[in-house]
């Protein structure tokens, strides 16, 4: 009904040809323009989203709606023209469309998160990232799918839709990264000093950034050890490999001026003397010649 | 130290050695820190010359950035409408390339005598990371020692209504112009303040001084692609 009376509203303004050569001059006319009004939408968003999506998926977009507009363009337009009943067409188009709509769901789901996940791009190629617990690098980002490489080189795919429901942790999105130690240094050791040594330390770092800087304190007196918090800024693609470098110049430089990273003890204190003997005693009693 | 060199040959300075050695038509080429090896590489070509020259401060120890950000040791304080000029000083990172049969100098190895560190210029977000240096700000051109510093003629234009206390400097490394005489090197730079919030730094081509000559540029050079040689501080001059 509402078909026919498109149709009818078309067949209104352009009037059905008899004239094959009229026919086929005011197609190729039609076409032109449609072609003209695809290119100047597409140049337009182009123009738009060309900082807003990557390159491969801008151009897939813009593919579809150019083919897009050709089609309806043909299908609205050309075929009332040309007296062709679409009307068939269309109710065989509605009825594989609601097979192919059950069938597809998921896959339009998938799409459409796509879509969104190119237009908010809360992730790139190469970041790294925690989506659904999946911890890598981020490969690629399809139109249905995107790729995670893990850090043990485990290829998983995660369909679009989960990444765009699920929540993101992308560790690179930022500029800086902090990162933390604690040291924790013996009652007997001097925390002051402790603390300008691991100073003087950090400012040797190129990477450890001057702002916003760096904090050194101690946080608590544990049960075997005076703690020190050590909190280093860094650019967020150097942040790994100065946490994996410096930890352990901070314990040999602490050693090597006197300053003993504690283990747990603990000082047992007896009501009375105890009766022992050292082994200098054992040795003059003869107790080793046994 | 700058200058263009025929290999073989050996250079020493604050304990830096570079050293090129032919090995039949090719080249070794050794830097050396007090006796130890810093790098060596073999040059499968016998490049004529050699040249030393100072580049732009913000290569090591790995290229993370292009913006030098220069933190004053005391703030400047300039009136509205007014156009003043001063001093800061830069470190000075040092670049070996080798030419082409065209003339073409690439780079093979860069170094410095300087401290290095890096800071953050605005927010975690939207901000910039940069090498960072803290200068004195001088009314007159400073002492300093090429090897580890030059020094930087800043014209600074308040363009606002306001009187502006200045603590820093961004520079775009995209635009820097290094020129080097024997004992000096130096850039001449132009800040304009828009408000408090807003400035903008750049380089001019032309040197300090007439006597000084052009250093290569790194990334003149490397013939990337420049987008903007401006420092844009969209996150103040100041704390």
């Amino acid at each position: 009904m509402n078909n026919s009376s498109t149709a009818d509203i078309i067949s209104s303004y352009f009037p059905a040809l008899s004239d094959p050569v009229l026919q086929a001059v005011t197609v190729i006319a039609i076409l032109f323009f449609t072609i003209l009004i695809a290119k100047g939408i597409t140049i337009y968003l182009q123009r738009s989203l060309k900082d807003k999506m990557d390159k491969e998926h801008l151009n897939i977009l813009i593919k579809s709606i150019y083919y897009g507009a050709i089609v309806l363009s043909i299908v609205g337009v050309i075929f009332p023209l040309l007296q062709i009943d679409t009307s068939g067409l269309l109710v065989a188009g509605g009825v594989v469309g609601i097979v192919i709509g059950f069938a597809s769901q998921s896959i339009v789901g998938n799409f459409i998160s796509g879509v969104f996940l190119m237009i908010e791009r809360p992730i790139k190629i190469g970041d790294q990232v925690n989506i659904d617990s999946k911890l890598g690098y981020v490969e690629d980002i399809k139109i249905i799918s995107t790729i995670i490489r893990t850090y043990d080189g485990l290829y998983i795919r995660l369909p679009n839709e989960t990444v765009f429901t699920t929540s993101i942790t992308n560790y690179v999105a930022n500029l800086t990264r902090r990162f933390e130690y604690v040291v924790g240094i013996r009652y007997s050791d001097d925390a002051d000093e402790a603390i300008g040594i691991i100073k003087e330390i950090i400012d040797r770092e190129p990477f450890a950034l001057v702002n916003p800087g760096p904090s050194v304190f101690v946080d608590t007196l544990g049960d075997n050890a005076v703690n020190i918090i050590v909190r280093i800024w860094a650019p967020a693609t150097q942040w790994y490999d100065l946490k994996m470098k410096l930890l352990w110049v901070i314990k040999k430089t602490l050693e090597e001026k006197g300053i003993e990273i504690a283990f747990p003890q603990r000082t047992v204190w007896f009501a009375s003397e105890l009766n022992t003997r050292n082994y200098q005693d054992n040795t003059e009693m003869g107790y080793d010649k046994q | 130290m700058f200058e263009i060199y025929h290999p073989p040959f050996t250079t020493e300075v604050e304990g830096t050695e570079i050293i090129v050695e032919k090995q039949e038509d090719d080249l070794i080429y050794k830097r050396m820190f007090e006796g130890n090896e810093e790098k060596e590489f073999l040059l499968l070509n016998s490049y004529k010359d050699i040249l030393i020259n100072p580049i732009e401060p913000v290569n090591l120890p790995e290229k993370i950035t292009s913006f030098l950000l220069i933190d004053f040791k005391k703030p400047a304080i300039i009136r509205p409408g007014d156009r003043r000029k001063i001093y800061l000083k830069f470190p000075v990172e040092i670049g070996v390339f080798v030419a082409d049969k065209n003339e073409n100098y690439e780079v093979i190895d860069t170094f410095t005598f300087t401290r290095i560190k890096y800071t953050l210029y605005g927010s975690h977000t939207n901000g910039i990371v940069c090498r960072q240096w803290e200068s004195d700000v001088f009314t007159e051109e400073p002492e300093t020692d090429i090897l580890y510093e030059g020094f930087i003629e800043l014209d600074i234009f308040n363009d606002s209504n306001h009187h502006m206390e200045i603590t820093k400097a961004l520079f775009n490394a995209y635009g820097m112009k290094l020129y080097y005489g024997d004992k000096r090197l130096g850039m001449k730079a132009s800040m304009k303040i828009i408000n408090k919030l807003l400035a903008e730094t750049d380089f001019s081509r032309y040197p300090t001084t007439s006597r000084f000559k052009r250093s290569i540029e790194l990334y003149t050079a490397r013939k990337l692609a420049i987008t903007s040689t401006k420092g844009i501080m969209e996150f103040g001059i100041n704390e």
